[in-house]
């Protein structure tokens, strides 16, 4: 029975180590090292690299075998191969015109092939050694055919994982030019622009792994969220985008009655909440008191009102007072 | 709408001809029922001219709709040295929240590695016809480059409605990268119009070889976010704070488990922002993905629970079945139901140039107690590379 337990135990280990992506390296990747320690010269099996138009070049597997050396073509992963397929997919490069700058030197791109088996394919640092360097030009489209269709991001601090959503924000601030680079103008305006019919997530309903605040239940959950975050929905929209929604949800403008809870606005500060969660998140109060909605706080707060004064101690401003929204408790530019 | 529409007739009788794409999203609702209709274009006409538009048209029952998110040219300086946008776009400066404008931008390098951008123009009301005179924003930003990607920069920007001042910011931004595997940010707004901080985020990452940490802090005063003609902006206001750590973990080659351990502050109210995410590849390019959520979050009596699955299954000869699964639990639910569920099946199937997906949404909220919901999309593209 024990020895039962240990061969499933055993089993189902390895089916995980396969699902979880672990996986032997003697097959990943063709022993370039062993070859080139060998002597064995590039163009002995990349012979057509030389040919105008070769992106990625791939020995036929006969060449192993038609050039002397083996009894049988050397194994290489379909990952290997997807890799390389993937690489004549998306990238402009013909390395017939490559050869003749190098001097024929294949290692002077290809300079880690002598080490290790690990990807040969050079690093974008050993492209800017010759071509146009990054900070000038950083045109991407000058090799890769569509970055977003390969799905590569920057291998820098740039990469956007942890949480992007929320980091984004700080770091396009000061890199807003590097990320032109990859993204157009409609990326940026498809969450930021003011009449932006529907968010990403919505019109790609289909990838739930899409990253995106609004994501799935966000309507039921967005009072919850706003709450919390005093200030956040108004980093993106105007107060008036709630008021919109709300009043055709019919949860604004009186169509349900007062959402407010009793003892919401009183005679005293003790049986008075309005103020502290007016300050709390004044952009809730605006998303439905907004505009024309203020005078319903100006019939209390005017200056000589039973409000009293609504500023805090401290508050000052630079607006002249006969500009808005001072002029509406101040008409005769008077201070109390 | 007329020159939108002129421009994508010519775009559209020219869409098969590189370099012009095109790309057509078709949406369909039945709870609405809604409909809507974007179209994407961009093409590149010279070398160093290239353009860009998108437009949509919604229609529901008894209302119809349409507008320009973007229509925007824009030119590069052959040298790199300078570039130009005019049209319909959004535009960033530093630490300046972004703005959706109708005007021009341009962006210049200066010697000792110095940058100089300006954007002018008329901000972006919804709907074709709505028009108000007297409404501009106009800003700017100084930086300067630091290393291979930083840099650091001030801003400056000043919108008016209607003649009334709206908004009037100063903005500092710096990004450096302290190492090939240390960086931080930081953007910090402040409102001149009612002198006050408006927001200050800052950020710090460390990239390990499988496990990347980051941390963060952001202050914000929520009213300094708002319009300076707005009433609400002259009661003063109390400032929120969120702090905390994200821990991305390649624990395996293809599963990434994150931790988000955060802490919130408004008034005298503290909250928790506690988020665990797991995310397992079943193949090496992410085609098929499982995914799991657990967050707490939210202050005082606004806290809640959540949990969410999500699954996309790549079935072969281009078809794709997804699904989302999400239960909000919320603390206090104030007579709306103890648990709010949210769940949308989908299959989505692409094949050339052709994109398809049907989905079914079943969702309860705290404004009703049971919704279904039909999504359909058909998306097309012309003139891929």
């Amino acid at each position: 029975m024990r020895r039962w337990i240990i061969v499933c135990a055993c089993l189902g280990l390895a089916a995980c180590a396969g699902i979880l992506g672990f996986k032997s390296k003697s097959t990943d990747r063709f022993p370039h090292r062993a070859h080139v320690v060998k002597g064995i010269s590039c163009t002995r099996c990349h012979g057509d690299v030389g040919k105008p138009g070769t992106k990625v070049h791939i020995p036929e597997e006969a060449t192993c075998v038609v050039s002397g050396c083996h009894d049988k073509p050397q194994p290489v992963s379909a990952e290997a191969v997807a890799r390389i397929i993937e690489a004549q997919q998306y990238l402009k490069f013909d390395h017939s015109r490559h050869l003749t700058k190098a001097n024929n030197n294949c290692m002077r791109c290809h300079a880690g092939v002598g080490d290790s088996d690990a990807d040969i394919r050079p690093p974008m640092a050993t492209c800017f050694k010759c071509h146009e360097s990054a900070q000038r030009g950083r045109k991407c489209d000058a090799c890769h055919t569509s970055l977003v269709e390969e799905g590569t991001l920057p291998a820098t601090h740039l990469a956007h994982d942890g949480d992007w959503m929320r980091e984004h924000g700080a770091r396009a601030s000061s890199s807003g030019d590097l990320c032109e680079t990859c993204h157009k103008e409609s990326f940026c305006a498809s969450c930021h622009g003011v009449n932006v019919p529907a968010l990403p997530a919505q019109r790609r309903f289909s990838d739930p792994f899409r990253p995106s605040v609004h994501r799935a239940g966000f309507v039921a959950r967005h009072s919850l969220e706003a709450r919390s975050d005093p200030g956040a929905c108004s980093t993106c929209h105007q107060p008036e985008m709630c008021t919109s929604c709300h009043t055709s949800k019919g949860v604004a403008n009186n169509v349900r009655g007062n959402p407010h809870p009793a003892g919401w606005v009183g005679l005293s500060n003790a049986d008075n909440r309005h103020g502290r969660e007016a300050r709390r998140d004044p952009a809730s109060c605006a998303a439905c008191h907004g505009g024309a909605g203020e005078s319903l706080c100006v019939s209390c707060h005017a200056v000589g009102g039973v409000g009293g004064n609504p500023h805090p101690p401290g508050w000052s401003s630079n607006q002249p007072l006969s500009a808005m929204p001072c002029r509406m408790c101040h008409p005769s530019g008077a201070v109390r | 709408m007329k020159l939108p529409v002129a421009m994508l007739g010519v775009l559209s009788a020219t869409a098969s001809a590189e370099p012009l794409r095109l790309r057509a999203d078709a949406l369909a609702t039945t709870e609405a029922p809604a409909g809507l209709l974007v179209l994407e274009a961009d093409g590149q006409a010279r070398e160093n001219v290239s353009a860009e538009a998108v437009v949509w048209m919604a229609g529901a029952e008894d209302d119809s709709d349409g507008d320009v998110l973007v229509i925007a040219v824009r030119a590069n300086a052959l040298s790199g040295r300078a570039n130009a946008r005019l049209g319909r776009f959004v535009s960033t400066l530093g630490a300046l929240r972004a703005a959706h404008v109708d005007g021009g931008a341009f962006r210049v390098r200066l010697p000792q590695r110095f940058d100089l951008e300006a954007v002018a123009g008329i901000p972006v009301m919804p709907g074709l016809g709505t028009s108000r005179s007297w409404d501009w924003l106009a800003g700017g930003r100084v930086s300067r480059q630091l290393g291979d990607s930083g840099s650091v920069g001030v801003a400056y920007a000043q919108r008016r409605d209607v003649g009334m001042l709206v908004t009037e910011e100063v903005g500092i931004d710096a990004g450096v990268e302290i190492t090939k595997r240390d960086d931080v940010g930081a953007r910090a707004a402040y409102d001149v119009a009612n002198p006050g901080i408006a927001e200050v985020m800052l950020t710090a990452s460390h990239r390990g070889k499988s496990l990347r940490s980051e941390a963060y802090a952001i202050h914000r005063e929520a009213s300094h976010l708002l319009p300076a003609t707005s009433l609400f902006s002259v009661i003063g206001d109390v400032p929120s704070q969120r702090a905390g750590a994200v821990f991305t973990w390649r624990a395996a080659p293809r599963l990434d488990l994150i931790a988000d351990t955060g802490a919130r502050k408004i008034d005298d109210d503290y909250g928790v922002e506690l988020v665990g995410r797991a995310r397992l590849r079943l193949d090496d390019r992410g085609t098929s993905m499982l995914g799991g959520e657990v967050r707490r979050s939210g202050v005082a009596d606004d806290e809640w629970t959540g949990l969410r699955g999500t699954a996309r299954v790549a079935l072969g000869r281009g078809f794709t079945a997804s699904t989302e699964l999400e239960l909000v639990i919320p603390d206090v639910d104030r007579g709306r139901g103890r648990v709010w569920p949210w769940a949308l099946g989908a299959v989505s199937w692409e094949c050339e140039d052709w994109q398809a997906a049907i989905a079914a949404e079943v969702s309860a909220s705290p404004e009703y107690t049971g919704r279904f919901d039909v999504l359909g999309q058909l998306a097309r593209r012309w003139g891929r590379k």
